[in-house]
């Protein structure tokens, strides 16, 4: 099954789902408090749809994904972003190592050799900073920081319980998957920035909010 | 007895009288509140001892003394708040989560728009 959280992305969304659904995923989609609410655009879509009241964070959106997905008792969980710049098709790929009983959770990566993406320089710089905060923070030092596309087993979601609400969970993941001593692999993904997810997704400010998060993490554990 | 001691006593006084009146029943609040004013009126009255206190310490004023442990005191206040405000979001989103599973439903089929449970 796969989670896509959600919070505003009305019409990319719809798409993502078209897409999830024709390649025979489950979807659930994880609508994180939007005004409006997202499920009158995609009632023509067999999907689980599962609403947050108030808008708390991907996160948050993400965890209760998992719960949901785990009571459904699915064996392969991803997530996806809503804003339509990851590949379907790339899914698959992060499965295939699973599936294989080779790691227990894969990551999607930008950098690797055989991904692609359209980033700006600026962009680029920040996230090798993010990386080495991540690595800072969780000892695992990944070639992509913050990426959206992921797969794990069944057994590894039950084992992650993401607490940080807002996007300070992307690194939270990581310090988790190295306590519970988890498989990870980190798989090259193709990435489309299109100017909706721009002006969606991180900006420089967000990191440093993310730093903030981390550090009361830290500190209140 | 100059003006600002007038003021900062009354203050005080209030506050201990505002305190004292809503926590009737928690006694020994009230007690610890007590002792903390009487504290306070002594060092209005005599502020001479915050400045013994300060040269012990190696600071110059009294009155530094009090803003430096004020700093202190806020500081530690406020990460007692952001302990707070993180479990307060925590338990939100408990609920909030609980009442999201609870309530989610598949599109696109027959028992649309029906919990399952």
């Amino acid at each position: 099954m796969v989670i896509v959280p959600a919070f505003n992305e009305q019409e990319p969304l719809q798409h993502v789902v078209k897409e999830l659904a024709g390649a025979g995923y489950g979807v659930i989609v994880v609508d994180d408090g939007s005004q409006p609410a997202l499920l009158p655009s995609l009632a023509a879509e067999r999907i689980h749809y599962l609403r947050h009241p108030i808008n708390l964070g991907q996160g948050a959106a993400l965890q209760t994904g998992l719960e949901y997905a785990l009571e459904q008792g699915a064996d392969f969980i991803a997530t996806f972003d809503a804003d339509g710049q990851h590949n379907v098709a790339d899914i698959a790929r992060l499965l295939q190592p699973l599936y294989q009983g080779e790691c227990d959770i894969t990551l999607g990566s930008r950098f690797l050799e055989g991904a692609s993406h359209n980033m700006s320089r600026a962009r680029k710089l920040m996230l090798s900073a993010a990386r080495f905060v991540n690595f800072l923070f969780t000892g695992l030092y990944l070639s992509d920081a913050h990426n959206g596309i992921r797969a794990m087993t069944a057994d590894a979601a039950r084992q992650l319980r993401i607490k940080e609400n807002r996007m300070a969970h992307a690194t939270e993941l990581l310090e988790q998957i190295r306590r519970k001593k988890l498989r990870w692999k980190e798989l090259p993904v193709s990435i489309v920035y299109t100017d909706y997810s721009k002006q969606k997704g991180q900006s420089g400010w967000n990191s440093f909010q993310i730093f903030f998060d981390l550090l009361l993490n830290k500190l209140y554990r | 007895m100059s003006g600002i001691q007038v003021v900062l006593m009354a203050g005080v006084v209030t506050l201990f009288l505002f305190y004292a009146l809503r926590i009737k029943s928690a006694f020994v609040n009230v007690v610890a509140m007590f002792w903390f004013t009487g504290l306070a009126i002594f060092f209005i009255l005599f502020p001479d001892y915050t400045h013994k206190i300060a040269h012990r310490l190696g600071v110059g004023r009294g009155a530094d003394l009090l803003f430096y442990l004020c700093i202190l005191l806020f500081l530690f206040v406020i990460l007692k708040l952001f302990a707070r405000i993180r479990r307060l979001e925590a338990h939100l989103t408990t609920l909030i989560r609980e009442k999201a599973k609870s309530e989610a439903f598949q599109t696109g089929s027959k028992n649309e728009h029906a919990p399952l449970s």
